[in-house]
């Protein structure tokens, strides 16, 4: 009896010295708690107590900036978010871009986030949620309306995953934006040619870059095709093929009244 | 005897188990909740309180403890869509000379019958910091915003849903450039 309480304090004395972590493991842990649940105050409270135990944390403090950009406290999220980019810039400030470029239209500080990461990483190219940072600038340049930088970013962007990857593995918006900033700059062929092509790898399903093929066969007078071509469109947006994204309007978003709006143009 | 026995064995073993689970339940609280200071946050991110909240009278939200947020699952949307919305701001509202530039930002609540109440509007600069508008300026969009009256509401575990909205407008020098999300 004597022998297994000593077994048992033992034992207890070594859990007890591995469960000894030092600070950083320990608000790690509580980070990944604070992760659920997004926004809610138990949430908010962990990701609090994660900065209380390791004040570096910068993952915590972009957690800390997700709901209130979500939520339209944009003055909570600057706050968190900065905190986040100063402690570690080559993790968030291209994703802090991201989120200018989105969820502020502040097309300017965007680039200037995607321009630091060229710095920060000179051979790589960051690819923060996902997308490389210069099919995020080309969309940001058109967003500026400055179509010369955002076809040259689309160009820099889909040259490299062609090389990399293989021409079925590029964003298929980047075509249509391509295609987009092409057609706002009056050069219809390469328009088209950027329409086709996202037509090409989308199955022929894609309300927007039909739209925009019968605004160019408009411009160029051939109503025929062009009455054809709005139909299609409507066909595809209402089996939901178009270009949408999560939490926001997109830019040069299409609704069913502008497909109406050409439609009728092209009737008369 | 034996089948006693065997009874008293079954007790300690249920006793043990449930010993064992509430062992394991209150490490599991040390390990994780303990950590978590409970007195800081008492409400979520988007909290809005109904006592200083602007329109909130005769205001009614359908469970005032699950208000979920417009983007969650199905979208909360404009009856007119985000079309309409901008079309009918952007027609009525007038530039009175105004020189502010900033973020205003006008939360509030769609309620799970699709009308909107308790608002709260948030002031900032093109830097993200708060800020005062002209208050013409302030008093027209929220206005405005007010007037957007029929909103479809969420809907998810097979009923409508209360949720949080907000609508965001990029303004620069006195005009609006962009209206989010």
């Amino acid at each position: 009896m004597e022998k297994l309480l000593k077994y048992c304090l033992s034992l207890f004395v070594i859990g007890c010295i591995f469960s000894c972590k030092s600070d950083k493991e320990e608000a790690l842990k509580v980070l990944e708690f604070g992760k659920h649940y997004q926004g809610s105050a138990q949430s908010l409270n962990a990701l609090t107590r994660v900065l209380e135990i390791d004040a570096t944390n910068a993952e915590a403090y972009r957690e800390l900036s997700i709901p209130y950009l979500k939520r339209g406290i944009p003055n909570h999220w600057k706050t968190y978010m900065d905190q986040a980019v100063t402690l570690d810039s080559l993790s968030w400030i291209g994703y802090r871009g991201y989120n200018y470029l989105w969820f502020y239209r502040d097309y300017k500080k965007a680039i200037a986030d995607f321009d630091a990461t060229d710095i920060l990483t000179p051979n790589f190219v960051d690819a923060p949620q996902g997308h490389s940072v210069d099919y995020w600038r080309g969309i940001a340049y058109l967003g500026l309306k400055d179509r010369e930088n955002s076809i040259a970013y689309f160009d820099k962007y889909i040259n490299k995953e062609i090389e990399d990857s293989g021409e079925d593995w590029v964003e298929l918006t980047a075509f249509l934006y391509r295609g987009i900033a092409y057609f706002e700059s009056g050069n219809y062929e390469s328009a088209l040619m950027n329409f086709d092509k996202q037509l090409q790898y989308s199955r022929n399903l894609s309300a927007d870059a039909k739209y925009y093929k019968a605004r160019v066969l408009k411009e160029q007078g051939d109503i025929e095709n062009a009455k054809l071509i709005i139909d299609a469109a409507i066909e595809d947006f209402n089996i939901g093929y178009f270009n949408n994204r999560p939490y926001v309007e997109t830019i040069r978003q299409i609704y069913m009244e502008d497909l109406m709006l050409l439609k009728s143009e092209l009737s008369l | 005897m034996r089948k006693k026995i065997l009874k008293i064995v079954l007790y300690v073993v249920l006793i043990f188990a449930i010993v064992l689970f509430g062992l394991y339940g209150y490490a599991y609280y040390v390990m994780n909740y303990k950590f978590v200071p409970e007195n800081k946050y008492t409400h979520s991110a988007e909290y809005i309180n109904p006592e200083t909240a602007l329109l909130n009278e005769g205001f009614e939200v359908c469970d005032e403890d699950f208000i979920i947020q417009y983007y969650n699952p199905q979208r909360a949307t404009y009856s007119k869509e985000k079309n309409g919305l901008r079309n009918f701001i952007l027609s009525n509202y007038k530039n009175n000379n105004f020189t502010d530039s900033g973020y205003l930002n006008i939360r509030f609540v769609i309620n799970c019958k699709g009308l909107a109440g308790r608002y709260v509007i948030h002031e900032n600069n093109l830097d993200l910091e708060p800020t005062s508008f002209n208050k013409d300026l302030v008093d027209q969009l929220f206005d405005l915003t007010t007037q957007l009256k029929e909103w479809n509401p969420n809907y998810t575990h097979d009923a409508f849903r209360d949720s949080y909205m907000y609508i965001s407008y990029r303004i620069e020098h006195g005009e609006i450039t962009e209206i989010l999300p």
